[in-house]
């Protein structure tokens, strides 16, 4: 019975291992279902057992060698049982261990440590059974063994105290808690509330009143003032002199940067604030709420004592699932801020869908929103009745709502509200003033684009410092800026007969100015703008945008073209650039004009472009046409070496057989960096009646560079 | 004899070792018990639902790309040294053994090149911001500036996919579409994740729709392109002769046809079709309505400037960027062209700055100015940096930079991010990083950190493994979070 009884703990212990090293393996997989929790929180309770029978084990089995045959077998019988026993309790409490580890709160390297120096004493005192049942009369093994074990306790209890009671439990009561104080920033010293705390948490585990390296202590502002081995820390209102400032920003690699290596380091915000401190002469005793609204330190200050809001544990009770869905709709979300938090955020939008209703269905949800949206909903103050109900509201956004003092009054009953939107709305200078000091929790209210004169703003921040007021830009205080050129409403600038010019600007009010006659257009001569000037041939309109208040635009120039005749077909003599094929020869009578930048295959779309040899195209007509001057548009870009065509060609006749040359044109170069430009270059002759026309560009060729030919559009009148 | 002792003690030991073993078998079956997930991949369910895994500091992200790689010496890491050396060659030590570009590669000199602009200190980070960016220096201490971003691609597609998909190969989705799945939408009537383009005179690369593409995600994540134009959205306006109540019909018997064979084939993508279409109804009325910039008033056209309202630029794009997330759009990506300045830099970044800076600033302080800044979180940047030695001929006025991928500068504003810092270090000659560096991924792992999903849990199960916008590393960079 007894030796059964033995063999099954046996087994039991071999289970238990195969079983934790698997639990082991797969940790971040384990899921503790809710009623295996209470096992596991049982786990400093039951942490007592193993540790006196593993102990009590040990000791025993010191006590076994040198004594009598019969009592070394006593001994080593009780030794083993108590092993077996302390080994599989052992067991328990690791496999508790484990499952209270994976809820929440339980993290960290004390942590990791307790965990496996724990799973290494079970470990030991499983392999120590085996060996003790075998190699019994081993006396050495077994003593270091036991040792081991007794050291893997040590240890391991060590990391369990500090993870349920906390770091330097056993110290606590004699270190003061100064860290954990949040101070209210009416009442922070920048110094004491700042300054010191930095220095205390990066600088004083070395420079202190026990350690002194480098014979500096930073506890104290006589001790701060008299500096170290290496000199004073300090020149008042100049950080990049200060010794302090210069060794932080060493590199870290280097030996005396300070914090060494190693250690936690400053972050930037605390670097930025000593060097402030010291640049703001080093004061020991003002207080931050006394340093000017916009000064630097003061701004940086306020940064580092704020509390941070947005992790806050919710403690009231989850809503229902089922009502939360319900109560989603196309026009309403409602989510969980988290997975696992009851507290809800819920956004409305579409004012054409908003009605009253639409806030009053949330009264089942009441306890659990924490922040809602209502921008640009026409929302009334009986609304906001509704609203003053979601006792848990921390953030709310009324933007462009019909919000006024009224509603704005009954906001005062949420407690916990510290954001609050209100740009936009007709809130008064007067309903702020009132209001803001009655709203007990806020932390920051936007009142951009309200009523609220600059001035006003002011006296509201100085009235209510704990508040942050966004008041946002202020119209005029801006330089003055410049107009955007009009711009052209016809569909193609290319036009057969005549054309009626169509020009406008995005900007209302704006006055467009302009000219046909390729002089610079001015506020005082040229014509405005009025939709009803029509031009019959190529004309170059020249126009310019005039507001009060702006400054006018430059000088757009929009050149109207004018092209007769559309050949009934056309064909290429010579290949076009690859990257530059547009839409072959039908490019040049498709009344699209490109853009500056074609070099650039995303503008090239109208560009038809040679290098190599020259662009040649027939034009044929089913009826002849009587033809007195051919253009031909073109891109010129000086710098990427876009050039114009070195020469034009026109032929034309009955067909191609039979043509005659009709005219000759050369276009003048660009000037060394001239700035892009679009240009038309157009030959007169004889009226002609022609069935066949030939136009020949020839590229543009300086000693053996060749330049780029780019046209988009030919004009046959 | 002995051959039936060796063959008891086989048997012994077989039996000993099978009994043994069942204990061990047991024992990992007891165990499994406690794991749901052991042998199911049901991670990715629990995130379907669209909740955060944690509370969120942003509920939105406006991310406006400079796409062809802003020369962070012309804008933002201030190099004296580079003028101090100009036209001496870079030294070895400094350029290691980074590879050039195809369009480096067999220039003879590689002469260092300083900025051609000068640059000032700004606001309480004293940052350094160079006066092409007048409009932004206004606003540095709303900005966190990372000088030390890093990637490992070193051309624009590999790089551009790299930084938006987390791959540099493609067809994985979009960051966008990442954080659509991970936190559903907002607003009911809009897609979760919108796309708007535009594009400045300098040299351009081109942006593809893949690069907003929702991968092996279902496609409800992919991003919706907003164009320019009468139909912002194509095909979403009902055709001539069409009213919304022939479209209603429509749409019911087409749901039911769509639900029949959904019951027959069961392809979820029949489901996705369904909720698209209804979307796309509801959505009808929504675009127009935040598509429309006619009601803004003059103090907000003046601070995007004149161009906010000419569709199809950045300022017009930045404007409509703020009304859609201000409508619940999660994710509003821009792309704006033009920054790929390999040749006449000077001429080309200038035009490109100008086109930019003011309505990106703006942004910025209109968000504020609404109590939406702590809540949205904005981005400005390439996809990599610019060499700190020239491109092609360096003249007395003019030159050019090729990629590089060793460091860059963006920045980032709201959201829960730190203001008014400058992050991270590079070396005097900005090729190198000093300290600080932060890797696409870790940018990645931050920005999904900041909308509350942990960057190692938004996990997707596709082709037998799991996917995550960070691959397989990205570390949150803690300290430029507040």
């Amino acid at each position: 019975m007894k030796k059964k009884l033995i063999a099954f703990a046996e087994q039991l212990l071999i289970v238990a291992n195969i079983f934790i090293v698997f639990l082991l393996v797969f940790e971040n997989k384990l899921v503790v279902p809710k009623w295996l929790q209470p096992v596991g929180r049982m786990h400093p309770l039951l942490i007592h057992f193993p540790i006196v029978l593993l102990i009590l084990a040990v000791v025993i089995n010191l006590f076994r060698f040198g004594i009598t045959e019969e009592s070394n077998r006593f001994y080593l019988n009780l030794s083993q049982k108590l092993l077996l026993a302390g080994a599989l309790l052992a067991a328990i409490t690791v496999l508790m261990g484990l499952f209270l580890s994976r809820e929440e709160g339980y993290a960290g390297n004390t942590l990791e440590w307790h965990k496996w120096t724990g799973v290494g004493t079970f470990f030991l005192a499983s392999i120590l059974y085996w060996i003790n049942k075998t190699l019994w009369q081993k006396p050495f093994s077994l003593k270091i063994g036991g040792a081991l074990i007794v050291l893997a306790l040590i240890i391991t209890g060590h990391y369990g105290a500090s993870l349920s009671h906390g770091e330097n439990f056993i110290m606590q009561p004699v270190i003061a808690d100064e860290e954990n104080k949040v101070v209210p920033i009416e009442q922070a010293i920048v110094f004491d509330d700042v300054i010191r705390p930095i220095l205390k948490k990066k600088c004083a585990s070395c420079h202190n009143p026990d350690k002194m390296k480098g014979e500096l202590i930073l506890a104290d502002s006589l001790s701060i003032l008299k500096g170290g081995k290496s000199g004073k820390l300090f020149v008042p209102g100049d950080p990049e002199m200060s010794l302090l400032i210069q060794r932080i920003h060493l590199p870290l690699e280097e030996k005396k940067h300070m914090p060494p290596e190693g250690k936690p380091q400053l972050t930037e915000q605390e670097a930025l604030l000593l060097e402030l401190w010291i640049d703001e002469n080093t004061e020991f005793s003002k207080k931050v709420v006394d340093l000017p609204a916009t000064d630097s330190l003061r701004i940086a200050a306020t940064v580092f004592l704020q509390a941070p809001i947005s992790d806050e544990k919710f403690e009231f009770a989850e809503a229902n699932e089922k009502t939360i869905e319900k109560l989603n709709t196309n026009y309403r979300t409602i989510r969980p801020i988290a997975k696992g938090s009851p507290a809800l955020t819920v956004d409305v939008f579409n004012a054409a869908a908003y009605s009253s209703k639409q806030l009053s269905e949330l009264a089942e949800i009441k306890k659990q929103i924490v922040s809602l949206n209502l921008d640009k909903l026409p929302v009334t103050d009986d609304d906001i009745k509704s609203i003053a109900e979601f006792e848990n509201l921390r953030k709310l956004e009324l933007n462009f709502t019909n919000i006024t003092a009224k509603g704005l009054k009954e906001l005062a009953a949420l407690k916990n509200l510290h954001t609050l939107t209100v740009s936009g709305t007709r809130l008064t200078y007067q309903d702020l003033k009132e209001q803001i000091p009655s709203m007990k929790g806020l932390k920051t209210i936007s009142v951009w684009n309200t009523g609220l004169s600059e001035s006003e703003a002011g006296r509201l921040q100085k009235d209510n410092t704990g508040v942050a007021i966004i008041t946002g830009f202020k119209e005029g205080g801006r330089d003055t800026l410049t107009l955007n050129p009009p711009q052209v409403k016809n569909s193609t600038l290319v036009f057969d007969k005549n054309i009626m010019i169509q020009l406008k600007h995005p900007i209302k009010g704006v006055e467009i100015r302009y000219t046909l006659d390729g002089s610079m257009p001015d506020s005082i001569k040229s014509p405005v703008f009025d939709n009803t000037t029509e031009v019959d041939k190529t004309t170059s309109v020249k126009a310019k945008a005039y507001k009060e208040g702006w400054h006018s635009s430059d000088v757009i120039t929009f050149d109207f073209l004018k092209s007769t005749f559309k050949p009934d077909s056309a064909i290429l003599l010579y290949p076009l650039n690859n990257v530059h094929l547009a839409d072959g020869a039908h490019t040049f009578f498709d009344t699209k004009l490109g853009v500056i930048g074609a070099n650039n295959p995303a503008w090239a779309n109208y560009w038809a472009g040679v290098r190599n040899n020259d662009l040649g195209v027939v034009s044929l007509f089913k009826n002849p046409v009587t033809i007195s001057s051919v253009g031909i548009h073109y891109m010129v870009e000086e710098a990427t070496g876009i050039y114009p065509p070195a020469e034009v060609e026109v032929w034309g006749g009955e067909n191609e057989k039979q043509l005659k040359l009709l005219v000759k044109m050369k276009p003048p170069l660009p000037k060394k960096k001239e700035p892009p430009s679009l240009r038309l270059v157009e030959g007169q002759f004889k009226p002609q009646q022609v069935s066949c026309l030939k136009i020949i560009a020839k590229p543009y060729v300086k000693k053996k560079d060749r330049y780029l030919l780019l046209v988009d559009e030919m004009l046959l009148n | 004899m002995e051959k039936e002792i060796l063959e008891h003690g086989f048997t012994f030991n077989r039996r000993r070792f099978l009994s043994t073993m069942s204990l061990g078998v047991g024992s990992l079956a007891l165990g499994s018990l406690l794991m749901p997930d052991l042998f199911s991949g049901s991670e990715e369910e629990a995130i379907t639902a669209g909740i955060p895994h944690f509370a969120p500091k942003a509920k939105r992200v406006i991310y406006l790309f400079q796409n062809g790689a802003p020369s962070q010496q012309e804008l933002f890491d201030y190099k004296p040294k580079l003028r101090e050396m100009n036209g001496k060659e870079i030294p070895p030590s400094v350029r290691g053994n980074q590879r050039l570009t195809g369009m480096t590669a067999d220039q003879k000199k590689l002469p260092l090149v300083g900025s051609f602009v000068d640059f000032k200190q700004y606001g309480n980070s004293r940052a350094w911001i160079s006066d092409l960016l007048p409009y932004t220096s206004r606003i540095v201490d709303d900005i966190c500036i990372i000088k030390t971003l890093y990637t490992e691609a070193i051309n624009h597609d590999p790089a551009l996919t790299f930084i938006q998909t987390g791959a540099q190969q493609g067809n994985r989705p979009s960051m966008g579409s990442w954080l659509s799945y991970g936190l559903g939408s907002e607003n009911k009537n809009l897609p979760a994740f919108t796309v708007l383009l535009s594009r400045g005179i300098g040299n351009g690369q081109g942006v593809y729709s893949k690069l907003w593409s929702n991968g092996f995600l279902d496609s409800v994540h992919q991003g919706v392109q907003f164009s320019k134009g009468e139909d912002p959205v194509l095909y979403l306006r009902d055709p001539d002769g069409m009213d919304r109540k022939a479209r209603r019909e429509m749409l019911d018997n087409i749901s039911e046809l769509n639900e029949m064979s959904y019951k027959q084939m069961g392809d979820p993508e029949i489901t996705t079709k369904i909720k698209q279409y209804e979307m796309a109804y509801r959505m009808q009325l929504a675009v127009p309505e935040v598509m429309d910039l006619s009601k803004e008033p003059d103090s907000i056209v003046k601070l995007y400037g004149p161009d906010c309202l000419v569709p199809g630029t950045f300022a017009a794009n930045c404007l409509l960027a703020r009304k859609l997330s201000e409508s619940g759009v999660r994710f509003v990506q821009l792309y704006h062209q033009g920054w790929d300045q390999h040749g006449n830099l000077p001429f080309e970044i200038a035009k490109q700055a100008k086109d930019v800076d003011q309505a990106s600033a703006a942004l910025v302080t209109d968000l504020k100015n609404r109590g939406l800044l702590d809540e949205t979180l904005v981005i400005w940047g390439g996809e990599f940096g610019r060499t700190s030695y020239t491109q092609g001929e360096l003249t007395k006025d003019n030159y050019g930079r090729d990629h590089h991928p060793r460091c860059f500068s963006i920045w980032m504003a709201g959201g829960g991010i730190k203001p008014g810092i400058v992050y991270g270090e590079t070396d005097e000659f900005g090729y190198n990083i000093a300290s600080k560096p932060v890797h696409v991924h870790d940018f990645q792992a931050t920005i999904l950190n900041q909308m509350g999903l942990n960057h190692e849990r938004l996990t997707f199960r596709y082709q037998g493994r799991r996917f995550r916008l960070t691959d397989v590393s990205g570390k949150v960079v803690k300290d430029i979070i507040s």
